[in-house]
């Protein structure tokens, strides 16, 4: 079922396993020096605003998933090659984390900043509505035994999930626009300065070389299960 | 053909469990649960009431979702429908139309009841029913969509709703804003479209 290029691309995935990982740790060292020690605090939030260096990577990184997951959606459809399925899968479990951690440090920033946990913010509403859509995704591979229906479903449903995050980022925007108490648009700094847009630059680079390691590590278990399901014989 | 296959869905739906009566009654208790929970002040009540109309048109569409295709599929009819030589963008427009009018049309009929209850002027009404009426077609549409992607899957009720619940926040985010019917309409329009597409999509599939 598995082709044998592709799957040995991934196999042999697990050489760079080390140089990813250390790469990873060492940009996130730097990133960490540079965001919590090297940096001056914001003049407005002080040092509750460092929570934006993992923050703002988990967001962009989030929504550039969702992206790379309608990509390979959309290859699935046009080479019908099981790995594209993987790839998908293997990109949702990552996303989701990352919205998660995306919406947690948002959250843990807006408690001191705004003084509430939670406000009906538009960025925020539509990162919970993505958020669903990664679950929804995931919960489909999990439910669906049958893994070549589920990857039929998950190829349909990712490209449905990718043309309807525009739609609903607008709505949820037209929404806010009406419904905004307008405490959250005056805090909006104007632009970033230098000193701290460098250790962000290194944060989010440091966050996709951790992305490309997980997903690598993730692809490795995918089709290691896929082969143990193939020789039990379902 | 066409014609054949729509009526054969709604003498099924006025036979059984989901005939004008049973939807509109759903409907009705729904929207009497709510003094129930909010008190009598009835101008809390109308604010709350434009919300709950797409609440009860959501739920009733959920309840559905498990059936749009299924029992076809369980009986062996989709099989036979499938061989009958329409296309099966066809086949997807009649089960459109059919799970329309069986869930949404008798809403949309009751809603005027019902409004009065709440005392909503004359003005409200029509454009809440404009509104109800080009949404409801888009939000069948998209339900018409996934239960046909999720066809094999049996007793998924949960992961059905869940996959969809997303993909209905817009339309009752301008739903409930009683001027923006164009943009319902024009939302409805993609979802129709999207939704002929994948339903053709998942049926073709199934009949590999």
């Amino acid at each position: 079922m598995l082709p044998k290029l592709s799957s040995s691309f991934f196999e042999k995935s697990e050489k760079y396993n080390p140089i990813l990982i250390s790469i990873t740790l060492v940009l996130f060292c730097i990133g960490l020096y540079f965001s919590l020690i090297g940096s001056p605090p914001d003049m407005v939030q002080g040092d509750s605003m460092r929570i934006m260096y993992i923050h703002v990577p988990s967001a962009w990184l989030s929504l550039m998933i969702y992206t790379l997951l309608a990509f390979s959606c959309i290859l699935w459809f046009i080479f019908r090659n099981p790995i594209f399925s993987l790839t998908g899968r293997s990109l949702a479990q990552i996303g989701a984390t990352f919205t998660l951690l995306a919406l947690v440090t948002g959250s843990i920033w807006g408690k001191p900043t705004w003084g509430t946990w939670w406000a009906w913010d538009a960025r925020l509403t539509s990162m919970l509505i993505l958020f669903f859509l990664y679950l929804a995704y995931i919960l489909l591979w999990q439910s669906v035994s049958n893994k070549e229906t589920a990857a039929k479903i998950a190829a349909a449903l990712g490209i449905i999930g990718f043309i309807n995050i525009p739609i609903i980022k607008f709505s949820v925007d037209w929404w806010n626009t009406l419904h905004q108490p307008a405490t959250i648009s005056k805090l909006s700094s104007p632009s970033i300065d230098i000193s701290m847009l460098i250790p962000l630059v290194i944060m989010t680079i440091a966050s996709i070389f951790f992305l490309l390691t997980l997903f690598l590590i993730r692809m490795r278990i995918h089709i290691i299960e896929q082969r143990i399901n193939r020789t039990l014989g379902n | 053909m066409f014609r054949n296959l729509l009526i054969r869905d709604l003498k099924l739906a006025y036979y059984t469990s989901s005939n004008f009566i049973f939807i509109a009654s759903f409907f009705l208790l729904i929207v009497i649960l709510i003094p129930f929970i909010f008190g009598t002040n009835v101008n809390d009540l109308k604010l709350i009431f434009q919300g709950l109309i797409w609440i009860g048109i959501t739920l009733a569409l959920l309840l559905t979702l498990d059936r749009i295709f299924s029992s076809d599929f369980n009986d062996g009819n989709l099989d036979i429908i499938l061989k009958s030589g329409l296309s099966y963008e066809t086949i997807a427009l009649a089960k459109l139309l059919s799970v329309w009018i069986i869930n949404c049309f008798p809403i949309i009929i009751i809603l005027p009841i019902a409004s009065f209850i709440f005392d909503l002027n004359f003005y409200e009404i029509i454009r809440t029913e404009l509104n109800l009426f080009l949404g409801s077609i888009g939000m069948t549409a998209t339900a018409i969509g996934i239960s046909s992607l999720t066809l094999g899957l049996k007793r998924m009720i949960y992961l059905k709703s869940i996959i969809i619940l997303p993909l209905y926040i817009p339309f009752i985010i301008f739903g409930v804003d009683l001027d923006s019917w164009s943009i319902i309409f024009a939302l409805s329009m993609i979802a129709v479209v999207i939704s002929l597409f994948v339903t053709s999509y998942s049926l073709r599939l199934y009949g590999e």
